[in-house]
């Protein structure tokens, strides 16, 4: 046998680095993870404010939908007019 | 045991048909599915082959472990010279075609020549039938695949066809083993039709022995607990594949309207959920499938809710059909998504070279270098669905001067279109890129541009880059089976590290190509999905092999090497933008303008791509023009090719 099959893998060792419940900021510059309440449709990211829809995979299993829109486009555009601003 | 499927040779000119065993030194070096078909490609053709004529070779493979007690070894290959890009043509598919040729004896197919007129193959058993296919030549793929198992008589008959798009010569055309199982990417299917060839059909009651079948099962009820514990897979059994373009356009990296934008914004219509609600409308609960021996169902089931269409079967659409038929265009309705997936898929065709041409013409519409007399009288504005779906049956036929300029791949229409239409074409050798938008995360830009069959996220992305994984985390995936001790980032918008990040894809899916296994099935989507240490359990349990997971990786840099050196004879050049590594100026040049805060502003840094490009070719052994060195050649076995041993 090539390897020991008592042993753990690379994959099977990172297992336990998996977060059941959370879903994670899909903001680069933040990546924070949330964790919303069972059932709820919008979650707001602490760390940098952008909101988004929330999916329930299962009762126990959230996933981000998709950007509350209008509130993550004004983010986009605040951002854009600064970096001008900037130049 | 799957060791001794054979090898075929075909020649339709002639009508000659030989059978070998594929020799164990071959095996060891190559493996089998893609890696063996690189070999063989490199070995059967010459230095400027005409890809549409009868010297260029189609070849057709399962993996090492097709047909095993492994899972979700599913994968067929297919690979020739491509007409699209002229280089490596290349591409893999799952669905139940690959188990069934190992069922019937074969592990490989290398066909070359021309029929006089349309044929079929039908395979089973160990036998190989030239059959005429006069009567399913100008069907559609479901329909051609329902005619032979009529003509067979046989409902187990599994079929690999062309569709009217591979008979018409499109240079994207598909290879198709299922409604949706589509090897897309790099027009296998038009090889396909240059041969007169419309369809390969097999049936096979070969048993295939496996070396260790208690442990194997055993084994493979531990792997099968991986796969599907996993977040990611239990996400893609219950709304598919599609939920990568919501994740992806919810924080700015999906490309709306051609280039111009990084986000399709106000597109709950578009969203996985929503086709989900269709699917469950329309099918019902049950709607999500698999293809062999998998048990993550990822792949959709639906009726068209509307529209000429209603009501037809139809399945997916993968995340790649939301990209190209709904973001690119600017279509932000669900029902035009499905109905040009059905189009797609019943005519053969690449969803993504598809929608990314007409979302390029659409631009140069709105730009003026295209005109409405050009166009045929479409009004070929974004967010035309009409027009939209009217434009993929008119380049399906090829029916007036647009469509067949368009028919014949990116770079020859766009000269023929002239002007400087070249400059919106988002394509790396020739092919067009997937639906995602790179400049907010260079080492998917490094993977697109460095990609053997063209800009192509199936090759070498480093998907995980996104995750924001702990940076032990990803030392400990990065660290395996070779050593590495240089840089990682966790920030997807950092160029530190990526180039080895890259290189451990490609090399990572390479080897589930040769093996056979399905792409969701390893480190794609999911950093705790099996690799290298994995897989060599799988393979020793089930052929015997004792396969290290570093002789794994090993054959897999081989493997690749082999894709250059054939794109090398073809004439790949560095910087050449058409032939080349190089991106289009876009990238460099016009800053993201949409998505998540961190992204906005972003655009892809020339020096530092340039310099990410030089370490990509350290880690492969390349010289700076991106050609390997003699010492690299020597060390992989590779100074010796072509070496026609098989």
């Amino acid at each position: 046998m090539v390897t020991d099959e008592k042993t753990l893998s690379t994959s099977e060792s990172l297992r336990e680095t998996r977060t059941y419940g959370q879903c994670r900021c899909h903001n680069p510059s933040c990546m924070g993870r949330m964790r919303p309440d069972p059932g709820q449709q919008q979650v707001k990211c602490p760390g940098c404010g952008m909101e988004y829809r929330v999916h329930w995979i299962r009762p126990d299993f959230p996933r981000i939908r998709g950007p509350v829109w209008d509130a993550n486009l004004k983010l986009a555009e605040e951002v854009l007019k600064k970096q001008k601003e900037g130049k | 045991m799957p060791l001794n499927r054979k090898i075929a040779y075909i020649d339709l000119t002639t009508g000659e048909i030989q059978v070998k065993p594929i020799p164990v030194e071959l095996r060891n070096q190559f493996i089998g599915g893609r890696g063996l078909d690189a070999y063989l490609l490199y070995n059967h053709t010459k230095q400027g082959v005409d890809p549409l004529g009868p010297d260029n070779v189609l070849l057709i493979s399962g993996g090492l472990l097709t047909a095993t007690c492994a899972s979700a070894t599913t994968r067929t290959h297919v690979m020739a010279k491509s007409a699209l890009t002229g280089m490596v043509g290349s591409t893999n598919m799952g669905g139940f075609f690959a188990p069934e040729l190992a069922w019937a004896g074969f592990h490989h197919l290398v066909i070359r020549g021309k029929a006089d007129k349309p044929v079929y193959l039908f395979i089973h058993n160990g036998e190989i039938e030239i059959r005429d296919a006069k009567s399913i030549w100008g069907k559609s793929v479901t329909e051609t695949q329902w005619a032979i198992r009529e003509e067979l008589c046989d409902p187990e008959v599994k079929s690999l066809v062309i569709g009217p798009a591979g008979e018409n010569l499109v240079r994207w055309a598909n290879v198709m083993t299922g409604i949706k199982n589509s090897g897309g990417r790099s027009g296998m299917g038009c090889i396909m039709g240059s041969k007169n060839l419309k369809a390969v059909a097999v049936r096979g009651t070969m048993d295939v022995t496996i070396a260790h079948p208690v442990e194997a099962l055993e084994y493979n009820k531990r792997f099968i607990d991986q796969i599907t514990s996993s977040k990611v897979n239990q996400t893609m059994g219950t709304i598919g594949t599609p939920f990568i373009w919501g994740a992806t356009n919810s924080w700015g990296g999906v490309r709306t309207r051609n280039f111009q934008y990084n986000q399709c914004d106000y597109s709950d219509d578009l969203e996985p959920e929503r086709i989900d609600e269709i699917a469950l409308e329309t099918v019902g609960e049950n709607h999500m499938a698999a293809c062999f021996g998998c048990q993550v169902h990822c792949r959709g089931k639906h009726r068209l809710p509307s529209g000429p269409y209603k009501g037809r079967y139809s399945e997916g659409p993968e995340y790649t059909s939301q990209g190209a038929f709904g973001a690119e265009p600017d279509c932000k309705h669900a029902d035009t998504v499905l109905t040009c997936n059905y189009l797609v898929n019943e005519y053969g065709m690449d969803t993504l070279e598809t929608g990314s041409m007409i979302s390029w013409a659409m631009e140069l519409y709105e730009l003026g270098i295209l005109t409405k007399e050009q166009t045929g009288g479409i009004d070929l504005r974004f967010g035309n669905d009409e027009a939209l779906i009217e434009m993929i049956t008119r380049i399906c036929y090829r029916k007036d001067w647009l469509a067949d300029t368009l028919a014949d791949g990116s770079l020859p229409a766009a000269e023929k279109i002239g002007k400087n239409s070249f400059d919106y074409l988002i394509q790396v050798k020739g092919m067009h890129n997937l639906h995602s938008d790179e400049r907010g995360t260079p080492a998917l830009a490094l993977n697109i541009a460095t990609a053997s069959r063209g800009s192509d996220h199936l090759r070498s992305r480093p998907a995980i880059d996104l995750y924001h994984l702990p940076e032990p985390v990803l030392r400990k995936i990065y660290s395996s089976p070779v050593p590495y001790d240089g840089p990682l980032s966790s920030e997807q918008t950092t160029y530190e590290g990526k180039p080895w990040q890259v290189f451990w894809h490609e090399n990572c899916y390479m080897a589930v190509d040769m093996l056979g296994i399905c792409k969701y099935h390893t480190m794609f989507l999911g950093a705790t999905h099996p690799n290298f240490e994995d897989w060599s359990r799988v393979v020793q349990l089930n052929t015997g092999l004792d396969y290290s997971p570093l002789h794994l990786w090993e054959a897999a840099v081989r493997a690749n090497m082999l894709e250059r050196l054939f794109n090398l004879r073809e004439g790949m050049t560095r910087y050449d933008l058409k032939k080349g590594e190089m991106l289009n100026h876009r990238y460099f040049d016009e800053p993201l303008r949409r998505g998540a805060p961190g992204v906005v502003g972003r655009k892809i840094d020339k020096k530092k791509f340039i310099k990410m490009v030089d370490e990509f070719y350290a880690h492969k052994g390349l010289d700076e023009n991106g050609v390997p060195k003699p010492e690299t050649l020597k060390k992989l076995g590779l100074e010796n090719e072509p070496s026609h041993l098989l």
